[in-house]
């Protein structure tokens, strides 16, 4: 599958940047001739501030770094969270018997959202780095299971029978009939739990830490350092699209089998 | 109506022996199938032809071990059947390929679950691929291919285990007219070709007489064997000949009179 800049894309990206431009000219001009600029920065200088804070470091770490930070604890908890995940999700929706067990449980715990736990956290684990990994965990955990769970369900019973008459064993059964027809919902799971976990890191480091993008945000807030805040976000924002597109990519290779056309 | 005389035990591959099928939910019940017996020898091509919803496709599912009968038994090669196995091959009307796998991966499906070895699994897939004239398609997952060519896939992919049966579900049934005569004139030649033991289920009346060598009447719901026709017209029929167009009036006004 060959990427072609089609007129029709690069039309649409032109749009696009029509429409980033006029939100910093009307920013630009707002800030210059309203009172607006008492709270908000030029948008030049944020621009700036976010080249320079690429270099020079903001507390011990350059901006880049500090984003790197963010992105290894949610790799992480991510990690944590999607494994185990998919695992009790294949397991209640295979089993009778462990859904009967889990759901009450789980079904309670599940409205729970994972910046909630932070306090709890923070008593058991402390400030360091294992209450971001539980926090991102918790907040990303459910949905893996949730989806995992209804495509292990969703199997068609069918396609099963045709692997056995196939002479398809239990194990065979499983590994290459359950797992494969339960891999696009798996991969939802893991796409919505992604962005939870960036959310959920974030707002643990606004809390407990000394690096980190949600970090930089509150040092700007507890400094009056508005440019720093909006630094903060901008790169928050970088750093979400950029995960984004790399699940839909990664899902497009994995689920090309159920793409039609060409 | 049997002539069981002149065959021997020996070379029949399919018995289903008094069955009798009722599907029960929680407060209805549903006799589907009563009191149905059918002896088919090795390699006959055997149509089962009966009005929709009659149970054509519960008889099959009990004979592929899918279904479980209420009473009596099916054996297959002289083996009780309790359960689905690969020594039946099974084409479903709708295709039921798995979409995660190409051509190629349907195909040898089979094979790698007996624990064939890789070189070997993948010769006899190409075979069957070629056969149903495939070929060039291996990589191509089932959602790009058309109605036509993934029930060829199916056909590949039963073939590929090497069955002594093979179990056709209205495989045709979603198919266009032109499609259908095609495919219908493909499964002749590969028939011809590949001697298996068929029993293929249809509702269609000219495919039921250009396929067959038998042909089982069914009965309405709860359905059992009404008649039975031996087709011995000469191969490949003409859908268009006077005994054609004989035989199917006269299984048509059997039905009507039945119906
Ligand atoms: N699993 C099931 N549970 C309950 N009833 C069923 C089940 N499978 C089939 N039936 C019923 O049995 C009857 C026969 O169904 P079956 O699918 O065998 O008929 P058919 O002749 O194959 O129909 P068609 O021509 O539509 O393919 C129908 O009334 C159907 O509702
Ligand atoms: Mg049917």
């Amino acid at each position: 599958m060959k990427r072609v800049f089609t007129k029709e894309k690069v039309q649409m990206a032109l749009w696009g940047i029509i429409g980033l431009m006029s939100i910093l000219l009307i920013w630009q001009i707002s800030v210059m001739v309203t009172s607006l600029g008492r709270i908000m920065p030029e948008p030049i200088e944020v621009v700036k501030s976010f080249l320079i804070s690429s270099i020079k470091p903001v507390g011990r770490y350059t901006l880049l770094q500090h984003m790197l930070f963010s992105l290894l604890r949610v790799f992480v908890g991510f990690s944590l969270s999607g494994v185990s995940g998919i695992i009790l999700g294949i397991a209640m929706g295979r089993s009778k018997t462990i859904n009967s067990i889990a759901s009450p449980i789980f079904n309670m715990v599940r409205p729970i959202p994972g910046v909630a736990w932070i306090p709890l956290a923070i008593l058991w684990f402390g400030i360091g780095e294992t209450t971001k990994y539980f926090i991102i965990f918790m907040g990303g955990f459910a949905q893996v299971v949730v989806n995992t769970m209804s495509g292990a369900r969703k199997v068609d019973k069918t396609l099963v029978g045709a692997a056995r008459m196939l002479g398809a064993n239990k194990r065979q059964e499983f590994f290459r009939i359950v797992i494969p027809s339960s891999v696009p919902y798996i991969f939802a799971g893991l796409q919505i739990s992604l962005s939870t976990s960036w959310m959920a890191v974030l707002a643990a480091e606004m809390v407990s830490s000394y690096k980190g993008s949600g970090w930089i945000i509150i040092t700007g807030m507890n400094n009056g350092n508005t440019v720093q805040i909006l630094v903060g976000m901008i790169s928050i924002g970088v750093v979400g699209l950029g995960l984004a597109n790399l699940m839909r990519i990664i899902e497009r290779r994995l689920c090309s089998w159920r793409i039609q056309g060409q | 109506m049997e002539n069981t005389g002149t065959v021997t035990a020996k070379n029949i591959m399919i018995k289903c022996n008094s069955i009798f099928k009722t599907f029960e939910s929680k407060d209805d019940e549903n006799e589907v199938i009563r009191n149905f017996n059918l002896e088919i020898k090795e390699n006959e091509f055997v149509v089962l032809f009966g009005p929709g919803q009659c149970g054509k496709t519960t008889v099959l599912n009990i004979i592929a071990g899918l279904e479980q009968s209420t009473k009596g038994e099916v054996f297959v090669n002289g083996r009780k059947i309790t359960e689905p196995g690969p020594d039946r091959g099974m084409v479903y009307q709708t295709t039921a390929l798995f979409p995660w796998l190409t051509v190629m991966g349907n195909v040898e499906f089979g094979p790698k679950s007996l624990g064939v070895k890789k070189k070997e699994r993948r010769e006899r897939a190409q075979y069957y691929i070629d056969l149903v004239g495939l070929k060039g398609f291996e990589k191509h997952y089932p959602i790009k291919l058309s109605g036509g060519m993934q029930q060829r896939v199916g056909i590949a992919r039963a073939y590929c285990n090497n069955p002594p049966v093979i179990l056709l579900d209205e495989p045709f049934g979603a198919l266009d007219a032109q499609t259908r005569y095609l495919m219908e004139e493909e499964l002749g030649r590969i028939c011809t070709k590949e001697k298996r033991t068929i029993v293929f289920v249809t509702n269609n009346i000219e495919e039921a007489i250009y396929l067959a060598d038998r042909i089982v009447l069914l009965t309405n719901c709860p359905t059992t064997i009404r008649k039975e026709y031996i087709i011995g017209l000469p191969r490949p029929r003409d859908y268009t000949s006077n005994d054609f167009l004989t035989l199917r009036k006269e299984i048509t006004s059997e039905m009507d009179e039945t119906i």
